[in-house]
């Protein structure tokens, strides 16, 4: 794929034109990255393609490989890995709180004790999700005010 | 293992530890009083409490797992963990003459002692944990004022929910 960057004056505003022949994967990871930038995703659910605000996002869920965002009410299937997911995420306030699953610290409301030395945290629309005990330390940190 | 996981580790069995020896002595003192009142014992009796909860706390730590268990799961690694310590405490009682095993009441109020400092170790364990979790909504309600107060975050707030294509 060839890549071209150009200078442009401050009047003209900045954009990313992509220009494809079909919608490959790689190019919907293109353009998946360029969205979570301006802080939407683009995801499937029944088959139609949504954008999803970062904001809205309370998780994301990888089962069987699949990964799943979920909003208060609706979930949806993005194409690609959790850890990318996080990393996009990272300055977003999204926080990793098991081996499968990323929370936004946003639509906690709050947490509590579950059992063997693991938490659980109530989001904003009364689900329930397990806080693994191994992430509570980095966890601890970052509300204290350390980097997520 | 990382750094810090060797020091929550040890953060977490050192305080398993101390847990451990207090409500043993206090076991031990109760049922000493109401059961074996003139008993006279040696300065060595002072490391009873000591060696017992360390047997708790190895047990404990060699049954723990770093994956995230299933609640059966759980359950069988405690019911493990809870007859290690009863039988390496009682193997123990029976070789020394620190608890009385030779009279009717000894092995099982030593079962019983031990059964109920596991259940109390597990409730105090468990209004630890509750006193971290309060701390942890303190610090999770700042930061979100943080957040809201000054995070490019809210550039991308959107008030529609999201958009079809």
């Amino acid at each position: 794929m060839k890549l071209e960057t150009r200078k442009i004056p401050e009047s003209e505003p900045e954009m990313v034109e992509i220009r494809y022949h079909w919608i490959t994967d790689e190019i919907q990871e293109i353009i998946t990255f360029v969205k979570s930038r301006q802080g939407q995703l683009s995801a499937a659910r029944d088959g139609k393609r949504f954008e999803v605000p970062v904001v809205d996002l309370f998780y994301a869920e990888s089962v069987d490989d699949r990964l799943f965002l979920y909003t208060a009410a609706d979930s949806y299937e993005i194409r690609m890995k959790l850890y990318e997911l996080e990393d996009l995420l990272k300055n977003k306030s999204f926080f990793r709180v098991s081996k499968s699953m990323i929370v936004n610290l946003m639509k906690i409301t709050s947490v509590r004790p579950a059992l063997n030395g693991r938490f659980s945290a109530i989001l904003k629309n009364g689900e329930e999700i397990i806080i693994s005990r191994k992430y509570v330390p980095a966890l601890k940190q970052i509300l204290k005010g350390g980097e997520s | 293992m990382t750094g810090q996981k060797w020091k929550t580790l040890s953060i977490r069995a050192l305080r398993l530890y101390t847990l451990l020896v207090t409500l043993i002595t206090v076991l031990m003192i109760i049922l000493g009083n109401l059961l074996d009142r003139d008993r006279v014992f040696s300065y060595d009796a002072f490391f009873s409490p000591l060696i017992y909860a360390l047997i708790g706390t190895v047990a404990t730590m060699i049954t723990r797992s770093d994956k995230e268990l299933s609640v059966r799961s759980l359950i069988i690694r405690k019911v493990t963990s809870l007859l290690i310590v009863e039988g390496a405490i009682v193997f123990i009682a029976l070789n020394a003459d620190t608890i009385p095993t030779d009279k009717n009441w000894g092995l099982p109020a030593l079962v019983l002692g031990i059964f109920v400092v596991f259940v109390l170790t597990h409730v105090i364990q468990y209004f630890i944990d509750r006193k971290d979790a309060e701390k942890l909504n303190a610090d999770l309600s700042r930061y979100q004022e943080r957040q809201m107060n000054g995070s490019p975050i809210h550039e991308y707030h959107s008030q529609d929910g999201p958009g079809c294509n």
